[in-house]
C-alpha cells in the first residue's frame, strides 16, 4: 500500500487543481453542515434561556400561591357581594410546612392590592410585602441603594424599594434621585430606598412579574392593610381576605423534592378542602419538563438538517462517479505504474472524506454566521457548544466515508487494460 | 558488439505457448495462439505486427495487466500469471517500466513529481526518491526542467520523462508500446537514439510493440506476429540487412523532402 503521507498529498492536489469544482461540490455538505450548526445554536440558545428563566425561580425551591377558586355556583355566585370571601394560604399553613422534614425555610409574600397610579392613571403595578429573604430568594439583585434592614421590619417603617419597570413607568428617564425619593400610594407615602432588578424577568403566579413590583416589610404591610381588601361591586363592597399571596418554601435537599412536594401537597389538599384555592409550581420539574421537550426540538430539527447533509453526499457521490470515469486514463497508468487497487481506493476515499471535510469546516463558518446574524438581528440567543460543532465535523467526514465508498471502489475495479485504451 | 555489457542470469521473458481466447457470447475469438519467445538480459526485441495481429493482448500479457487463458510467463524465473492482483502490482511496480505512446504523463504533476509516481508506489521514501528523479531526468536530457508541467514540454520531451519515469524503480525491462508513434520522425529517432543508448550503454531491457515495419538500427531480434502466432523471428544480422535497406530508402526520401522545402521557402 501507498504511503499515507503521499495519499493526502495526492488528494489535497486533486482537489486545489479543481477548486471552484471542489468548492461546488461540497456545497450540499457546506449547507447541510451550515444548517446544522444554525439550527443546535438556535435550539440550544433557546433551550439557555427558557431554562434560565425557570432557573431563576429557584431550582432549590417550591412555590406555592394563593389562587382564587372555581366558581362552581356552590361556593359562591355573583350576587354575593357584601359577603366575604376568604381563600389562600395562610399562617396556619405556613407553620404546618415548616414542621415538615427537608424544609429550609419559608419566604412569605402578601399583595395588598392597592392601586398604584401615575398621576390619575391606573397602573398594573403591584405593592406587594415581603419577608427579609425575599431578596436572596428570588434572584433579584440590589441595581442601586439597598434593600430593608431588620430595623425596617421591627419599625413597620415606610421604606420601599422598587423593581426597575416601576422606576421607567413611574420617573423621568433622567430622574437621579430616585432612591431617596418617595411614591405615594393612595394616603401613605413610602420613602425609596432601592431599585431592585431580576435580569430574568421572573414571573411569579397571579401576582406577576418582579420587575413591576413596589416591595414593602411585609410587617409593614400588615399593620397598613391587614390582610382584606374591599373590591367595589355595583353599589356593593366585596371583602375578600387573603393571608398571604406567595410562599417561596426554599428546600434543603434537593434529591429529595419531589417526595417534599408530593407531601406538601398532600398537605394542602386536607388543609383546604372545601376548596382548590392554592397552587404549586415546582421550578426543577419545570426545568426538567422543559429540557425533555426543548431536547425532541432539537433532535427533530437536528434531523430536518441533517437530511441536507444527506442530499450533499449523493451530490458528492455523483461528482466522484463522474470524476472516475473522467479519471479512468489516470487510473489506468496508475496501476500500470504499480498502483494496487487498494492503493487507487484509499485515494478517491481520501480525496471525497477530503472534500466532506472541507465543506464541514466551510459549513461551521457559514453555520456560526447564520446564527450570529439572526442573533443580531431577532435578539434570539444563539449558542455554539463544542460538541455541536465536532459532531458536525466528523459527520460530514463520516459522510465522506459513506458515500466515498462506492465511487472509491468503482475506481479500483476499473480494468486497467480497457480504460488505458480509452482516450 | 564490444561495448556492451550482458548479464548472463537467464532470460528476462520466457514465454511458453501463451494463449489468449475471448469469449463473446457463445463465440470463441482466439487472440494469441500458442506464442513462444524468450527475452534475454540486455537484449532490445521488437515485437511487431499489424493491427489485429494480437500484439495488444500480448503486450497487456506483457505487462501483466492481463492474464493468459494458457500457457506460462516466466519473469525472471518467476511463473507470474496465475498470481495474485497484489502481488502482480507490486512485480509490475518492480519489474516493469511501462512506455505508452500517448506518454501518459499526470498533467498536474511537475516532472519530478511524475518520476517519482512508480516510487511512491514503491513505497520509496521522499529523500531518495528526488535524488533518483533528478538523476533519471538529467539521464534523459531534461535535469534542468524538474519542476515544470508536461504541458510545458514538448512531445519529444514528454516521452523522455516518460522514460525516466519507467527507469525509476530500475525495472527488469522496459516495456515500450508504440513508443514513437505519437511524434514527428526527427524527434522519434531521437528517442529511439535514447532508448538505443540505455541499451546499449546502460545494459537496460527493453521490449516494444510496434505496428512500424521500419525496422530501426536498434533490435537485437524482431518478432513478428500475424493472426496470433509468431510469423518470424529475425536474428540481429538479418535485421540488420533487413534494415539497411529501409533505412536507405527513408534517409533518401527525407533528404528530397528537405530539398523540396530548401527550395519553397528559398
Amino acid at each position: 500500500m501507498m504511503l499515507m503521507r503521499d495519499l493526502f498529498g495526492l488528494s489535497l492536489h486533486n482537489l486545489l487543481l479543481h477548486k471552484v469544482r471542489s468548492i461546488l461540490t461540497s456545497l450540499g455538505v457546506i449547507f447541510g453542515v451550515g444548517s446544522v450548526i444554525a439550527m443546535l445554536a438556535i435550539s440550544e440558545g433557546a433551550k439557555r434561556s427558557a431554562l434560565a428563566q425557570i432557573e431563576a425561580m429557584g431550582i432549590d425551591k417550591i412555590i406555592l400561591f394563593s389562587k382564587r377558586p372555581p366558581v362552581d355556583g356552590k361556593s359562591e355566585s355573583s350576587d354575593n357581594a357584601g359577603v366575604m370571601e376568604r381563600y389562600g394560604l395562610s399562617a396556619k399553613d405556613v407553620s404546618n410546612i415548616m414542621k415538615m422534614d427537608n424544609i429550609e425555610r419559608i419566604t412569605t409574600v402578601f399583595d395588598a392590592r392597592k392601586k398604584v397610579l401615575k398621576g390619575l392613571q391606573r397602573t398594573d403595578l403591584k405593592l406587594i410585602g415581603c419577608d427579609y429573604q425575599f431578596l436572596q430568594d428570588s434572584s433579584a439583585k440590589i441595581e442601586k441603594g439597598r434593600w430593608f434592614s431588620p430595623a425596617d421590619y421591627q419599625n413597620n417603617a415606610l421604606v420601599c424599594v422598587i423593581g426597575k419597570n416601576v422606576k421607567r413607568r413611574l420617573f423621568a428617564i433622567g430622574d437621579t434621585d430616585v432612591v431617596g425619593g418617595s411614591i405615594r400610594i393612595e394616603d401613605m407615602v413610602f420613602r425609596i430606598v432601592g431599585i431592585v432588578d431580576n435580569v430574568y424577568g421572573t414571573q411569579y403566579p397571579e401576582i406577576g412579574g418582579q420587575n413591576d413590583m413596589i416591595f414593602i416589610p411585609i410587617t409593614t404591610a400588615r399593620a397598613l392593610y391587614k390582610d382584606y381588601t374591599f373590591v367595589r361591586e355595583g353599589y356593593a363592597y366585596k371583602i375578600t381576605r387573603i393571608e398571604y399571596d406567595l410562599f417561596l418554601v426554599k428546600i434543603a435537599d434537593t434529591s429529595y423534592i419531589d417526595n417534599t412536594s408530593k407531601r406538601i401537597a398532600r398537605y394542602l389538599e386536607k388543609a383546604h378542602t372545601d376548596t382548590k384555592d392554592w397552587g404549586m409550581v415546582v421550578p426543577l420539574e419545570l426545568l426538567r419538563q422543559r429540557e425533555r421537550t426543548q431536547n425532541i426540538f432539537t433532535i427533530v430539527m437536528g434531523s430536518i438538517a441533517g437530511i441536507s447533509l444527506v442530499v450533499g453526499g449523493i451530490g458528492i457521490m455523483n461528482i466522484m462517479l463522474a470524476s472516475v470515469f473522467e479519471r479512468r486514463k489516470e487510473i489506468g497508468t496508475r496501476r500500470a505504474l504499480g498502483a494496487q487497487k487498494a492503493d487507487i481506493l484509499l485515494q478517491f476515499l481520501i480525496e471525497t472524506v477530503f472534500l466532506t471535510s472541507l465543506g464541514g469546516i466551510i459549513g461551521i463558518t457559514l453555520g456560526v454566521g447564520i446564527g450570529s446574524a439572526i442573533t443580531y438581528y431577532s435578539k434570539m440567543p444563539t449558542i455554539y457548544s463544542a460538541w455541536s460543532i465536532i459532531l458536525s465535523l466528523a459527520i460530514s467526514s463520516i459522510t465522506g466515508v459513506i458515500f466515498g465508498t462506492y465511487p472509491a471502489y468503482k475506481a479500483a475495479q476499473q480494468n486497467p487494460i480497457t480504460v488505458l485504451r480509452a482516450e | 558488439m564490444p561495448d556492451k555489457e550482458v548479464h548472463q542470469s537467464g532470460d528476462i521473458v520466457r514465454l511458453i505457448d501463451i494463449r489468449k481466447t475471448y469469449i463473446t457470447g457463445d463465440l470463441q475469438v482466439p487472440v494469441l495462439k500458442g506464442i513462444h519467445a524468450t527475452v534475454k538480459r540486455g537484449e532490445f526485441v521488437g515485437f511487431i505486427g499489424t493491427s489485429g495481429s494480437g500484439k495488444s493482448t500480448l503486450l497487456n500479457i506483457l505487462g501483466m495487466l492481463d492474464v493468459p487463458t494458457a500457457g506460462q510467463y516466466f519473469l525472471e524465473e518467476t511463473e507470474v500469471s496465475q498470481l495474485t492482483d497484489v502481488e502482480q502490482a507490486t512485480i509490475r511496480n518492480r519489474k516493469i517500466g511501462f512506455i505508452f505512446q500517448s506518454f501518459n504523463l499526470f498533467p498536474h504533476l511537475s516532472v519530478e513529481e511524475n518520476i517519482e509516481v512508480p516510487m511512491i508506489y514503491g513505497r520509496i521514501a521522499g529523500r531518495i526518491r528526488r535524488k533518483r528523479a533528478l538523476d533519471l531526468a538529467q539521464r534523459v536530457g531534461l535535469g534542468h526542467r524538474l519542476g515544470h508541467r508536461p504541458t510545458q514540454l514538448s512531445g519529444g520531451e514528454c516521452q523522455r520523462i516518460a522514460i525516466a519515469r519507467a527507469l525509476s524503480n530500475n525495472p527488469a525491462f522496459i516495456l515500450a508500446d508504440e513508443p514513437t508513434g505519437n511524434l514527428d520522425e526527427k524527434t522519434s529517432d531521437e528517442i529511439m537514439k535514447l532508448f538505443h543508448e540505455l541499451n546499449r550503454e546502460q545494459g537496460v531491457t527493453i521490449v516494444m510493440v510496434t505496428h512500424n515495419p521500419a525496422l530501426g538500427p536498434h533490435y537485437d531480434k524482431i518478432i513478428r506476429l500475424r493472426d496470433g502466432r509468431i510469423d518470424e523471428t529475425l536474428l540481429e544480422w538479418e535485421v540488420k540487412k533487413q534494415e539497411h535497406a529501409v533505412f536507405k530508402e527513408i534517409e533518401e526520401q527525407r533528404d528530397k523532402a528537405e530539398v523540396e522545402i530548401n527550395e519553397v521557402t528559398q
